[in-house]
């Protein structure tokens, strides 16, 4: 599962990946090299309240809050405030902000759904705001508006597929 | 002696109280609003009474209901800790119509030291020196020059009309008296339309000092020396010291004897504090105001004096004579508290809520007053103190060690609390030099952000990451970068409410 954090007005990519005996996870501040960590999950280990975690060489009571996109940490006496987001959460986010999610050349879920409806087709000019496709997930009819206006390259899903999250569902044109 | 004592209070002074209670083998009485049903001291004194909803005024503060809680629990005696009713001389003579002895000094003291201007009129009589100035307005440079003459530079010149540095001026030498004067005047003119002028010393390094003093209804008086509270979020004390490093000992003695003349002028029985305003150039100090009750900041005195203050409140409220004399004081060693707020340590904005994990710090040293523990919620309605943790060592330096591992022991997690804060005041220049002042946090503190600069960033970050994962992955979202099973497709197509089929 890949995320995007906030720490300190930093950026950070983190991919978490869980084997049977270890946590992969790969942590890259923006513009720095990625640094993958091999996490026995004996060294991060749930206990009452509290999760004891070994980090090169030292151990750490760590307490974590928080649920969605807002998670705090505490241990040695500080704590830090940590934004989240995963691809989803970056769906919601968009959809409140009645944007679309993605880089300004594709349209991808956020999140598993069913595409209901598609409003355009390839090589089709859109305006900003313009109603793109119909996705149904969890429950809710998500309208995708374009978040600027562009051309369609391509339409990659029909009515009725059901996507994963982070599938590509429509190219534009590169922006001159 | 008391058999019983009601405690008309919260939190960790509570707590304090209860436990001279039990040293004294007296039976002690809580009372609780409907936030505290599950505060510490609730659970800890010998009996526990509702008084009312959780606004202090509906509980904490009503003065009805505590006597009535008084006289159903049959009390001798209320030790009404700090804040909340310590120093309201209408409940303290309340209590006496009720034949109910109140822990603390007469009410005619408690009155006379609440009214800040008579306090100091009281203090100036008494020969307590307080900041020079003209004593009243000041109407042209001649007037000015003979009041400079016996108050000495620096001085300011301020708008009786002023706010704001407005029509303010300092001055440093008497050749800037005549035009600074002029400028003031005129600007105080323009601004406020009122050209009136006072004169008063300017306070150079500021320093929040205090003398603790001791009375008993016999009419002797001790004083237990200094307390520095220069390190002051706004304006409340969050680190205070014993002895302070700032005074030296010729000047602390006299502050001594200074506060306990004041102390007998007045009548004064139980503990008293004496504030006095440092100036850390010319050492020189000067009256704010006396607090008659416990402070807050007591076990840094209980703990370089070896004294139990709040035992010795109640012997003196049983109307028996001081343990001490002025000779058995003895400054041993250097005391340091910090007080653990659930705050924001950046906007000092108050956090209560609740309690996740709660660990205090244990060692050689080391004392703790805190009603904080595990699952506990702090409720909203009061004072965001949760505890105090108090380090002693033989010199200053060893102190601060000591409370710098104990705070690197202390655990509490769910709420914000300062403990970053403190770690960080402890490693300043100015605070180990000794030379900070009340303006320590705004002016010298640097940037308040590197407070999180302690612990590895990326301990943190993995850890968030890896529970944010685990909370996706129970809630039943994807990887994107795994080809789902065909049983989770068709499973969750049929869960989608579409006419297909």
């Amino acid at each position: 599962m890949n995320f995007q954090a906030k720490l300190k007005g930093k950026d950070y990519f983190i991919s978490v990946t869980e084997e049977l005996r270890t946590w992969n996870v790969c942590l890259q501040e923006k513009g720095k090299q990625a640094e993958l960590h091999e996490i026995p999950k004996e060294n991060f280990k749930r206990m009452d309240q509290a999760i004891s975690f070994l980090f090169e060489d030292s151990s750490y009571m760590i307490d974590v809050v928080g649920e969605g996109t807002q998670y705090t940490v505490y241990t040695r006496g500080s704590y830090r405030e940590i934004p989240l987001f995963n691809d989803e959460s970056l769906l919601h986010e968009s959809l409140k902000g009645g944007g679309v999610v993605g880089t300004s050349d594709t349209l991808k879920a956020g999140m598993p759904g069913k595409i209901t409806d598609v409003f355009v087709s390839a090589g089709q000019k859109v305006d900003a705001g313009q109603p793109l496709l119909i996705m149904e997930a969890m429950k809710m009819e998500n309208e995708m508006k374009a978040s600027h206006a562009c051309v369609i390259k391509d339409v990659k899903v029909q009515k009725g597929d059901s996507v994963e999250s982070g599938a590509i569902l429509i190219q534009f044109e590169q922006a001159e | 002696m008391f058999k019983k004592i009601l405690i008309a209070n919260r939190g960790e002074i509570a707590l304090r109280v209860i436990r001279a209670c039990r040293d004294l083998q007296i039976e002690s009485v809580a009372v609780f609003s409907e936030a505290d049903r599950d505060s510490l001291h609730v659970i800890l004194a010998d009996e526990a009474h509702y008084i009312g909803p959780a606004p202090s005024k509906e509980s904490y503060l009503n003065v009805d209901k505590i006597v009535e809680v008084c006289k159903k629990a049959k009390v001798d005696a209320v030790h009404p800790g700090y804040g909340f009713l310590s120093e309201n001389e209408d409940f303290c003579a309340r209590l006496k119509e009720e034949g109910i002895t109140f822990i603390g000094p007469s009410p005619e003291c408690i009155a006379l030291m609440g009214d800040k201007i008579q306090a100091k009129k009281t203090m100036q009589k008494a020969g307590v020196p307080t900041v020079p100035g003209s004593d009243g307005h000041v109407k042209d440079v001649a007037e000015a020059k003979e009041i400079v003459k016996k108050v000495g530079y620096p001085v300011l010149i301020k708008a009786a009309a002023g706010g704001g540095g407005k029509g303010m001026r300092l001055v440093t030498k008497e050749a800037e008296l005549e035009s600074a004067f002029r400028s003031a005047q005129n600007e105080a003119r323009n601004f406020f339309a009122d050209d009136t002028v006072y004169i008063e010393r300017y306070i150079q390094a500021p320093k929040h000092i205090e003398i603790q003093v001791f009375g008993d209804t016999h009419g002797n008086v001790v004083h237990l020396y200094d307390r520095e509270c220069s390190i002051q979020r706004r304006h409340q004390k969050i680190i205070e010291e014993s002895p302070s490093p700032s005074v030296p000992q010729e000047v602390r003695q006299k502050m001594g004897e200074i506060a306990v003349k004041a102390a007998k002028a007045i009548g004064y029985y139980s503990a008293g504090t004496f504030e006095f305003i440092l100036d850390n150039v010319t050492k020189e100090f000067f009256f704010m105001e006396m607090n008659t009750r416990l402070q807050v900041e007591h076990p840094v005195t209980e703990m370089v004096c070896g004294v139990d203050l709040v035992q010795e409140q109640i012997f003196v409220a049983a109307k028996q004579k001081l343990s001490w004399k002025q000779e058995d004081i003895r400054q041993r060693g250097h005391a340091i508290e910090a007080r653990i707020c659930a705050e924001d340590p950046i906007t000092f904005a108050p956090n209560p809520g609740l309690i996740r994990r709660c660990r205090h710090p244990q060692g050689p040293f080391i004392r703790v007053d805190s009603y904080a523990y595990p699952n506990f919620e702090v409720p909203i309605h009061y004072d965001p103190m949760v505890g105090k943790l108090i380090a002693w060592g033989d010199t200053r330096e060893e102190a601060i060690r000591r409370l710098s591992r104990a705070l690197d022991e202390f655990t509490l997690s769910g709420i914000k609390t300062n403990i970053p804060l403190h770690k960080s005041i402890l490693e300043q220049p100015k605070f180990l030099d000794g030379s900070y002042t009340t303006q320590f946090i705004e002016k010298d503190f640097g940037d308040l952000k590197d407070i999180f600069s302690r612990v590895d960033d990326r301990v943190f970050l993995i850890s968030a990451a890896i529970e944010a994962y685990n909370y996706h992955k129970d809630r039943g979202s994807w990887k994107a970068n795994e080809k789902p099973s065909r049983w989770a497709v068709s499973g969750r197509n049929r869960s989608l409410r579409t006419t297909e089929f």
